[in-house]
């Protein structure tokens, strides 16, 4: 960054002294429009010393996936997409027949069970069961008052969620793979976080009479940002940043004026 | 002593040695191979074997005074210090001997009934002034019977072969009650002070403690539909016809005069000849779908239900409801708003009240389609649709086709199960541990049969 060529320096209009033309050691004064001494590179030294970098929403050390940063300026963008409410979109992956003090793979194992009763019809039952339940408490979270025509209308499209705090919320879950005692599901939540995730997982397990823990949970959406924006780590560096960069500014632009307009 | 090096590699020694002949363990935390081989060895516990069934369930709720929710402990508690319950705002429990097959909600009580050949196979509870839960005997006093009745009592029906007959459905209206059986005709009791239970009025009966129960078995065939409005009675029978007696002032015997029927007759008008594969009634005002999804109505119009076809407030004739909405599956009807489901899974609501298109939708006389985003429609799931639709005097019910259980309307002493004492203006799920197979609804309280996910 210190490298790229920075500001050209202020100019500033100075009279200087120069030798007059008659010759003889009179001196006159010709005005000179000269670069302030103050803004040179080795008065200054480099310009950049240190960057603010300002993290989104929270990622696990166990969970993998999109993260959003913002640099400098675009720490105040990140303040408004948290305000926007932006449901987040995970792939967790569970493992049934274990359950484990901390919901996932790597924890002390607590008890094992028997899983060959389950089917991927249960297990989509109770799953219709989590989204009807997390339906209501969306309703009842975003704070409408149910008795008005506003309330009925925003139920009908479906545009209703919360828009301040508010517990766990998942809008949307289904199962992409189920292959025993291994299942992958993909869920749609809000305000929530990883650790919310396993433990979903090992209430599900629960429900259907078995234990179940996490092996996996992996971030493929947040709020307008997807895995195809994010930046692997061979990536790192300034060109693709600022590539990126300019790809999601008018998609960010777009949604924080629809959402907080 | 040595110096503290030695002495270090004096101990580590020993230890080996101790370790290697197996005097002593290893401290420490555990390697992952410790791990694994402490997983393997752990034993595996079983709560679920792969035959396992789901399991049929019962849940309740509403108004429980009147004993209609069945659960004794809401109004008279066990415990000197504990307050009886009012209201049960969320399904609980009801437990059952046998699996219910059919429920029915009346004002006031509740009567299920099971599809068993064993001899007790319909239960009664909540109230008991007119008989409508037969004759209950007192244990205090042998020549008395109970006025109300709080837990599933058994109802003793006159049956020819106890042992061989099944109850198929049963209904309830304001204080009579109807049980269908498969091969021994309809049983009637309660209140007959209109001619409701199909027998002849005598005058100053008194209806409590009475033993009387009629049987009805004069149809054109087997009857395989009964249904009660307020103080009358519909049946319908294989061959698509409709029979009715009772009270008619509001035209709902649908048999061309206002007077009291008290012996089933048949309906004409415009479903003489048409093959009826579904009749409802809870207030006055009745409702039947024909297999071609045609709807016919008549009794009460005061809310604008059959404002379509006439001015009138009274219709006592069978009419074609000429509505262009599609195939007619399904048709429930409350005391004021009635609902259509269609072959599409659609569901359409007219008449007046809380119909579930907010509130500023208070009357229609033309149906209005409810959207199917209310149900949990939506492009993440859109094979959702409503499978049923019942309604009780004035809230409405509808179950989708993944169990779940859908009500709106005006919350009469917490009817509608959500919780909450406010009436609820558009369609809202019901919390309920299972997938709901049927719903009951009556006028202050509900009966739901829910089978359990796993």
């Amino acid at each position: 960054l210190n490298a790229a060529p920075g500001r050209a320096p202020r100019q500033r209009i100075r009279f200087l002294p120069t030798p007059a033309p008659g010759g003889g050691g009179a001196v006159e004064l010709v005005a000179a429009s000269v670069p302030v001494l103050a803004d040179h590179p080795l008065v200054r030294g480099p310009r950049f010393k240190k960057l603010k970098i300002g993290a989104g929403h929270r990622l696990d050390v166990k969970a993998s996936g999109v993260f959003v940063l913002g640099i400098g300026h675009g720490n105040k963008l990140l303040t408004d997409l948290y305000n926007c409410h932006l449901t987040k979109v995970y792939t967790v992956g569970g493992l049934f027949g274990k359950a484990t003090d901390d919901f996932s793979d790597t924890g002390n194992l607590i008890e094992k069970t028997t899983f060959d009763h389950i089917t991927r019809e249960k297990l989509e039952r109770i799953l219709a069961v989590i989204q009807g339940t997390n339906q209501k408490a969306l309703l009842m979270y975003s704070n409408i008052d149910m008795k008005t025509q506003e309330a009925y209308e925003l139920a009908v499209k479906g545009l209703i969620r919360p828009m301040g705090k508010s517990p766990p919320l998942i809008t949307a879950i289904r199962c992409l793979q189920f292959a025993l005692p291994e299942f992958q599901l993909e869920i749609h939540c809000l305000h929530e976080t990883q650790q919310y995730l396993r433990k979903m997982v090992h209430e599900i397990g629960l429900e259907l009479k078995s234990s179940a823990v996490c092996t996996q949970v992996r971030r493929i959406r947040d709020g307008v940002f997807t895995v195809d924006d994010a930046l692997p780590r061979t990536r790192w560096n300034l060109q693709s940043i600022q590539e990126a960069i300019q790809n999601c500014q008018l998609r960010v632009e777009t949604e924080l004026e629809k959402t907080l307009a | 002593i040595q110096d503290g090096g030695g002495l270090r590699a004096v101990m580590a020694g020993l230890a080996r040695r101790l370790l290697g002949r197996g005097l002593c363990v290893a401290a420490g935390p555990p390697s992952s191979r410790q791990l694994r081989e402490a997983e393997e060895a752990a034993p595996v516990f079983q709560y679920a074997g792969k035959a396992a069934k789901r399991k049929d369930r019962v849940f309740v709720w509403g108004f429980s005074y009147s004993g209609a929710l069945g659960i004794p402990s809401f109004v008279k508690p066990d415990a000197g210090w504990k307050k009886p319950r009012r209201i049960q705002p969320t399904p609980y429990r009801l437990e059952t001997d046998e699996k219910i097959s059919s429920a029915a909600c009346g004002y006031g009580f509740t009567l299920l009934a099971s599809n068993t050949r064993d001899i007790t196979k319909v239960w009664g509870m909540g109230l008991n002034k007119d008989s409508q839960l037969g004759f209950q005997r007192s244990r205090r006093d042998q020549t008395k019977g109970y006025e109300y009745v709080l837990e599933p009592s058994p109802i003793p029906l006159p049956l020819e072969k106890p042992q061989q007959t099944r109850v198929l459905q049963v209904s309830c209206g304001r204080a009579h009650s109807l049980v269908l059986t498969d091969s021994e005709g309809v049983f009637t009791m309660g209140n007959n002070s209109y001619g409701q239970c199909g027998r002849k009025v005598v005058e100053d009966e008194i209806y409590s403690e009475s033993h009387v129960i009629h049987q009805l078995k004069e149809f054109d065939s087997r009857v395989v539909q009964v249904v009660c409005g307020q103080d009358h009675s519909l049946f319908r029978t294989k061959k698509g016809t409709v029979y009715a007696c009772g009270w008619g002032a509001d035209g709902q015997t649908g048999l061309g005069h206002y007077n009291i029927t008290s012996v089933p007759t048949k309906l004409h008008g415009d479903i003489a000849g048409v093959n009826i594969i579904q009749v409802s009634s809870y207030g006055d005002c009745c409702l039947a779908v024909s297999d071609e999804g045609d709807v016919f109505g008549w009794g009460n119009s005061e809310y604008l239900q059959l404002a379509s076809v006439t001015e009138t407030t009274q219709v006592n004739v069978p009419r074609h409801l000429p509505f262009k909405i599609g195939k007619v599956k399904e048709a429930a009807c409350g005391g004021t708003g009635n609902v259509v489901l269609t072959e599409e899974g659609n569901v359409f609501v007219w008449g007046y009240g809380i119909l579930g298109k907010g509130p500023n939708l208070i009357e229609t006389a033309v149906p209005e389609m409810i959207p199917p985003s209310l149900f949990g429609w939506s492009d993440f799931s859109p094979d959702i649709r409503v499978a049923h639709v019942r309604c009780g005097l004035s809230q409405f019910a509808a179950l989708t086709n993944r169990g779940e259980l859908f009500v709106w309307g005006k919350n009469l002493r917490g009817c509608l199960g959500t919780g909450r004492m406010e009436d609820q203006y558009f369609p809202w799920r019901v919390t309920v541990p299972g997938e709901v197979v049927d719903v009951a609804c009556g006028v202050d309280h509900m009966v739901s049969m829910v089978r359990s996910f796993t």
